[in-house]
């Protein structure tokens, strides 16, 4: 696999020759190496969005060595628990009843955990389908003050429940703040409280803290996702991709280059790979909002992304330009890309004011 | 109707009404091609201001048609390309080689003075293709 960054995004590729120190220490063999290293850069650049620069080396190498010790597993097991009960609301599956009955118990303990205003608001936002705008004209707030309070109390309802869940305390009285911060990608708040420095130092937090973020990446609350695979669907995205933004607050030009951008990269994925998605996101940093686009699909991926990258290099039927053109239409920027596997490409356009 | 193309005298005035998908597109530019034969036209008048989208796609094949449309004899601007649009496909790095003008008036006088003297000077007004 190879990974590219550009624009406010650079950072991800650098980490590869620290990664790769991390895990050769532990481990011999070779390919696993090399497994370990893309894994942990793919994890590394899906959770940047949400990372503090200053954390996101620090989360590469917590995120390499839980991998290598194969806690990777224990994560996996308690993001399925997160992603059914705390990101979707959904009901349980037909679990065993033991299971089903601790992680009920885990639930209500960690809604106890949050105040009353903002337990109440998620529960009447998530369960009965209450408008953020209804919320706000009850709270005399706005619409987007009220979003901000419930993306807080999610946060902290999926710290919490994995804490009630795992029956653990945190170690120090940092822990919390922290995975909360991380939870929230709070990266403002990261910085103050050394986010990445504590990673690294507290063997909870370096198991806790990639579970919260990855977890957060499979399902967000406010995705809108496109399945693309026929010409008709690149044609939906962009038109998508411009109601998101709309929503977001962008306006005129940028409007016009988030759709030009998205119809580009879910063009690509109709020419390449034939079938995948386009997944769009609100993000917030630091008081900016902005707009994420997530294109995915499980195709022949990228040989050479260093010519992909290139203008003028035809990246299918003599149109090119894809991938480069792309990058000057966006703030941020990333590809990943793994022969046989697929390619994800990442990127993000802020507003420029403050909302 | 996504798109029409309507004759009139010597010049075609295509235009493209709604959002294409690229098989759409494509099948628009043979079109358009297909008429400068049919009907010996001089020029052509590409109306693209419904579109709020022009990508790498679009460009191309907006280009490749006045190619097309040169080797049959006639030439083509495109009209109403969206300031936002027009900086998106700078932004691309499309090279959109081809005559432009703001609207379809601008865009007929453009076509009158880049066609003068290969005239064959009549004026029916006939609408060709609404087969859609
Ligand atoms: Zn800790």
């Amino acid at each position: 696999m190879s990974v590219h960054a550009a624009g406010h995004s650079s950072g991800i590729a650098e980490l590869d020759p620290l990664i790769r120190r991390v895990v050769g220490g532990r481990l011999r063999d070779q390919s696993a190496l090399d497994d370990v290293v893309q894994e942990t850069l793919a994890r590394t650049m899906a959770a940047r969005i949400r990372l503090d620069d200053g954390a996101l080396a620090p989360y590469a190498i917590v995120t390499a060595r839980n991998l290598v010790s194969g806690l990777w597993r224990r994560e996996e097991r308690s993001q399925r628990h997160l992603h059914r009960l705390v990101d979707r609301w959904e009901p349980p599956g037909p679990d065993d009843d033991v299971v089903l009955r601790e992680q009920a118990e885990a639930v209500a303990v960690a809604l106890a955990e949050l105040p009353p205003r903002e337990r109440l608001g998620l529960v009447a936002h998530e369960l009965e389908g209450r408008e953020t705008a209804s919320l706000a004209e009850e709270w005399g707030s706005t619409p987007g003050a009220v979003a901000a309070q419930l993306k807080r109390a999610r946060a902290k309802l999926r710290v919490e429940y994995l804490l009630a869940l795992g029956r653990i305390d945190p170690p120090t009285p940092l822990c919390r703040p922290v995975l909360m911060a991380l939870s929230g990608g709070e990266r403002r708040r990261q910085r103050e409280l050394e986010a990445g420095q504590h990673l690294l130092e507290c063997d909870f937090c370096s198991d806790m803290g990639p579970t919260l973020l990855q977890s957060r990446e499979k399902g967000a609350e406010d995705d809108v996702q496109v399945p693309v695979e026929c010409d008709a669907d690149v044609v939906a995205a962009r038109q998508r991709a411009r109601e998101v933004a709309a929503e977001v607050g962008f306006s005129g030009t940028d409007l016009t280059l988030i759709s030009t951008a998205v119809s580009e990269i879910a063009r690509n994925i109709v020419q390449f790979a034939r079938r995948g998605e386009v997944v769009l996101t609100r993000v917030e940093d630091d008081g900016r909002s902005g707009v994420r686009v997530v294109a995915r699909d499980a195709g022949p991926g990228i040989a050479d992304l260093d010519r992909a990258e290139q203008d003028g290099f035809s990246t299918y039927g003599g149109m090119g330009l894809g991938l480069p053109g792309c990058r000057r239409l966006m703030d941020e920027f990333e590809v990943t890309s793994k022969v046989d596997k697929g390619t994800t490409v990442v990127m993000t356009k802020w507003r420029q004011q403050p909302n | 109707m996504l798109v029409s193309i309507l004759r009139q005298g010597d010049f075609l005035i295509a235009s493209i009404h709604t959002a294409l998908d690229d098989t759409e597109m494509e099948r628009f530019r043979q079109d358009v091609v297909t008429r400068i034969g049919q009907f010996r036209s001089r020029g052509v008048i590409i109306d693209v201001a419904a579109l709020d989208v022009i990508d790498s796609f679009g460009s191309r094949c907006l280009a490749d048609l006045a190619h097309m449309a040169r080797f049959r004899g006639a030439q083509t601007v495109i009209v109403g390309i969206q300031p936002d649009v027009a900086f998106a496909i700078v932004q691309l790095g499309m090279d959109l080689d081809v005559h432009t003008t703001l609207d379809l008036e601008e865009g007929l006088a453009l076509l009158e003075r880049l066609t003068a003297g290969s005239r064959t000077g009549h004026s029916a007004i006939g609408v060709l293709g609404d087969d859609r």
